[in-house]
């Protein structure tokens, strides 16, 4: 009789507790939204599944060594790579694989919106210190308006890990959510005339400029926030993989199963990390709360200095005010997002290209910002 | 924890500070970046023109030496058509290839019907 009555005790219907019945339902959601609204599925499906995995009740803190946070589980070592901040930068040696800078070097004045669009990152810094958390806990909070998963992943395991999980549910759900967020605030602070502005063609861009671009982009980003350099140089290296030309084995593996291996270990340990006893918590609902303002800020910080370059561009050269939403990185989301509105609003206008300028170019600006938030921050020993 | 709404731990932590420089070095950066991309467009334009007035080519006097991306790809798939697809003279020569279809129980279709196709 022991032995049954220590089976029951040790299946999750008795160690079930209503953290547990709300995360599960919040993974199904998250499920649904990946397969029935196609909502980033890369991402919230393994998220969402991890989600199911981390909240499946069992009794803890017995040896069984089943949970994320229990040492020695399969769980734990695979968290193991976020923990540690490893996971991100081979994500960034896909994205850089598999990102095409042409478009931001045809027209590099459109960087300066990947910039402004990091306003997100640092008014949301001080709103979280305003309401009482700690100077690292802000900055990981903060990093959510840079819209970029890895690098919000990156920059709190190293100032926050407590608060790991609601910062990378906040950040990856955020991105998912980029075409509900994002075109409302768009049509807020555009005029219909703005959002209809045609730009120029990009021009061709060589060989040469492809190719010293990540060299040059890493040589001048990273000695200025050398804090970046894991993400950073890895981009870049990636990009180079791409650019040369004589390495396409390395970039295939780079941009194709290596990303993917990542995405898998990153979003399925991400998502069981919100096992309800250490997640449901007041601080991680209120880093949700923070987490969208900061990605409002960001979206607006981007759309409004593309209305103040309009100041100054001649007839002809201006810009459609709405690629400065896809600065916030999110890529390539924001920039399909923005094209589907310049779509609507004139079927003949084709702003993909345009977007993915500020698009990439914010994704250099977030990295660069969580670099500098670490040099900043980070305790030296 | 969150009660209040308190300025005085922005003041304490150096949040002004931190969010002020911690943006300008972003723009900074950017900014840098954008400068070399930009100047490093126009020395490339200086050199293609250079060369293009040494082999005494008229185009080299023309203002705009940049290419759009529409103009490469018509150009691109007009020469495409030109050695690829578009042509004039068939090739008279016929041969017939022998095209060997080996055989393997893993890819035999008739283990993978359950019926056999009527004639």
């Amino acid at each position: 009789m022991g032995g049954i009555d220590q089976f029951i005790h040790f299946t999750g219907f008795a160690n079930m507790t209503w953290g547990h019945l709300i995360m599960l339902a919040v993974g199904l959601f998250f499920i649904f939204l990946a397969i029935k609204k196609n909502y980033e599925p890369l991402l919230l499906v393994p998220i969402g599944f991890g989600i199911l995995l981390g909240n499946i009740p069992f009794m803890e803190n017995v040896g069984l060594q089943i949970g994320i946070y229990e040492d020695g589980s399969v769980l734990n070592y695979l968290y193991f790579g976020v923990l540690k901040g490893i996971y991100p930068p081979l994500i960034f040696l896909g994205i850089g694989a598999m990102t095409d800078f042409s478009a931001l070097i045809s027209n590099p004045k459109l960087m300066l919106l990947g910039a402004a669009a990091q306003v997100g990152i640092f008014l949301t810094f001080l709103v979280a210190l305003a309401l009482g958390f700690t100077v690292d806990q802000s900055a990981a909070i903060g990093i959510i308006g840079g819209a970029d998963g890895p690098t919000a992943i990156f920059l709190s395991s190293k100032l926050a890990p407590e608060l790991l999980g609601a910062i990378a549910i906040a950040a990856y759900s955020y991105m998912a959510l980029v075409p509900v967020i994002q075109p409302p605030i768009i049509k807020l602070l555009t005029s219909e005339e703005e959002r209809k502005i045609k730009m120029k063609p990009p021009r061709a861009v060589t060989k040469l400029e492809k190719m010293l671009f990540p060299i040059v982009g890493l040589l001048l980003t990273t000695f200025i926030s050398p804090g970046a350099l894991p993400l950073l140089g890895m981009l870049f290296f990636g990009n180079l993989l791409k650019e040369s030309g004589v390495t396409k084995r390395l970039a295939d593996t780079a941009s194709k199963p290596l990303i993917d291996i990542v995405t898998i270990l990153l979003g399925l340990t991400v998502g069981a990390s919100t096992q309800a006893t250490t997640f449901l918590t007041s601080e991680s609902i209120l880093i949700f709360v923070l987490g969208a303002v900061s990605f409002m800020i960001a979206t607006a910080g981007g759309v409004l200095f593309a209305k103040f370059m309009n100041l100054f561009l001649k007839e002809g050269d201006k810009l459609n005010p709405m690629i400065g939403a896809a600065g916030v990185s999110a890529v390539p989301d924001s920039a399909r997002v923005v094209h589907s509105m310049g779509l609507k609003e004139d079927p003949s206008n084709y702003l993909l290209m345009h977007a993915m300028a500020p698009n990439v170019s914010g994704v250099i600006g977030s990295a660069v910002a969580a670099g500098i938030l670490m040099g900043f921050l980070l305790k030296v020993l | 924890m969150f009660d209040q709404f308190s300025f005085s731990n922005i003041v304490e932590n150096d949040g002004i500070l931190i969010t002020v420089v911690g943006y300008v070095i972003v723009f900074a950066a950017l900014l840098f970046l954008y400068v070399f991309i930009a100047n490093f467009q126009k020395i490339l334009l200086f050199q293609q023109r250079k060369k293009l007035k040494d082999k005494g080519h008229r185009a080299a006097d023309v203002d705009d030496l940049s290419i759009s991306g529409e103009t490469s790809a018509a150009i691109a798939m007009a020469l495409y058509m030109e050695f690829e697809e578009a042509h004039d003279l068939e090739s008279t020569v016929l041969t017939i290839k022998r095209v060997q279809r080996p055989y393997s129980p893993w890819s035999s279709k008739l283990y993978g019907l359950r019926e056999y196709p009527k004639r």
